[in-house]
């Protein structure tokens, strides 16, 4: 009997449609029996009751990544200069400053909700539309922020591990927070036509090849240096995320303005 | 004639002070050790000298750095219990020679690298450093150094890149890998014997 269903509270009624077809078209693992206590606490530690319908997505992912994503990232990074490449980067960051500081100020984090204003006001204006990010030498250095990592600070945990179609490793918490993330994109309720449209898919694409020419030399090296790449993008997944909350929660900086009496570094 | 407590006091301050102390002294020699190393590595990485040359010179240093059989027990996790003395032997060795040739093989990429250091402190039995490394064209990256045994003979024992550990990621592929090999720990070292020789061949 598969436990996906027994054990997550933060298992919510409505990922069960999608899970349900999950199950369907591969089934879970079968955990290991009680008698091998070893394998039992791996098998509970990895946390992937999916591992076979995980596998078929993985590969199914590599193929495409192989034929349609990488030639398309090496394209991208070819055609382009640096400069360039690195400024259309900086731009879509600054298309993604509204639903970065709404998730700053849902993480309760003043400074960093502060600092993503702020980011927004000069690159948008000095910095040519987002262009060039004139605001991280000023002080203003950006940081990462999404509905996953603001459910993690309400307590909600990661659940299992999934390997989604297209959107690659995840788990149900980040999966739904990928979901409010794009419904609270503002190029989906600013208005409505074609160009709106064209601009949302331009985005979209620009932001699928972007993401993957920085990976290049990464995920290049874990293929050729892992036994089980699949195993190795799971734990290099959630030790990133880990990184991302913990680095989050970790930022208590205080909100003291710049111009008020600052009070003595407590060292 | 100071009473009992106040001794007691004085005497447990004095310990908790030493304690300090020697926590921060060994900090201290991890982040010069870490220092150190880093120089070494970023000296022959940006120096003079052909791929090869620079490979056999990076991993003379990294061999003398990093705690290479203590890194290959913790990637074996649990299975290290489980081998025979010459499993582990063979698993060492071959351990040994993928860890140093991936290290050096991918550094030797990272022409014009530079390195700030940051905070050190300490964590459990070791000491964590941070550094920021800087490399053309990339996005300043977060570097963690692990250093075990810092006040006697500091070695490397974990590097975590952006969050994501070395040794944690490598175990969690082997673990993967035996668990899908009926835990056969000769499959697991031919398998890594394999990787290695195809590596070898494809430069």
């Amino acid at each position: 009997m598969c436990t996906f269903f027994r054990s997550p509270p933060y298992f919510g009624r409505r990922f069960w449609l999608p899970s349900l077809l999950l199950l369907i078209m591969a089934g879970c693992a079968t955990p290991p029996p009680a008698s091998d206590p070893d394998a039992l606490a791996d098998y509970q530690q990895t946390n992937d009751p999916l591992e076979p319908t995980n596998r078929v997505f993985y590969a199914i992912d590599n193929g495409l990544d192989t034929v349609v994503m990488k030639p398309a990232a090496q394209a991208y990074e070819f055609v382009l200069p640096d400069a360039v490449r690195t400024g259309i980067h900086n731009v879509l960051g600054n298309l993604g400053t509204p639903v970065q500081l709404s998730n700053d100020i849902l993480e309760g984090k003043p400074r960093r909700a502060g600092d993503t204003t702020m980011r927004f006001l000069i690159n948008t204006t000095v910095g040519l539309l987002g262009f060039f990010d004139v605001a991280k030498n000023l002080g203003y250095p950006d940081h990462d922020a999404d509905f996953g990592m603001t459910m993690a600070k309400w307590g909600v945990g990661e659940g299992p591990f999934l390997f989604l179609p297209v959107l690659g490793p995840s788990d149900p918490r980040d999966f739904a927070g990928f979901g409010v993330d794009v419904a609270a994109e503002p190029f989906l309720w600013l208005g409505q036509g074609e160009a709106i449209l064209a601009l949302g898919y331009s985005k979209w694409a620009l932001n699928a090849l972007d993401k993957r020419s920085r990976l290049l030399t990464d995920i290049d090296s874990i293929k050729k240096t892992a036994l089980d790449p699949y195993a190795t993008f799971r734990s290099l997944y959630r030790q990133h995320r880990q990184a991302q909350i913990e680095e989050m929660e970790n930022d208590d900086r205080a909100t003291v303005p710049v111009w008020f009496p600052q009070s003595a570094p407590v060292h | 004639m100071p009473s009992r407590r106040f001794l007691l006091t004085v005497s447990a301050a004095w310990f908790a002070v030493g304690r300090g102390a020697r926590a921060q002294s060994a900090t201290g020699r991890a982040a010069a050790f870490v220092k150190a190393t880093g120089d070494k590595l970023a000296a022959v990485v940006n120096g003079p000298g052909s791929t090869q040359q620079k490979r056999e010179t990076l991993t003379r240093i990294i061999d003398s750095a990093v705690d290479v059989d203590g890194v290959a027990r913790f990637c074996l996790g649990r299975f290290w219990r489980q081998a025979s003395p010459e499993q582990q032997q063979r698993y060492t060795v071959i351990f040994h020679q993928v860890l140093v040739t991936n290290i050096a093989a991918k550094l030797g990429e990272y022409k014009g690298v530079s390195f700030t250091m940051g905070r050190a402190e300490p964590d459990g039995e070791n000491a964590k450093v941070d550094t920021v490394v800087d490399r053309p064209n990339s996005p300043p990256t977060n570097v963690q150094w692990v250093i075990s045994n810092p006040a006697s003979d500091p070695k490397i024992v974990d590097v975590i890149a952006e969050g994501t550990s070395l040794r944690l990621t490598q175990r969690s592929d082997y673990a993967a890998y035996l668990s899908h090999n009926n835990n056969s720990i000769d499959a697991l070292i031919s398998a890594i014997q394999h990787q290695v020789e195809q590596n070898q061949a494809s430069g």
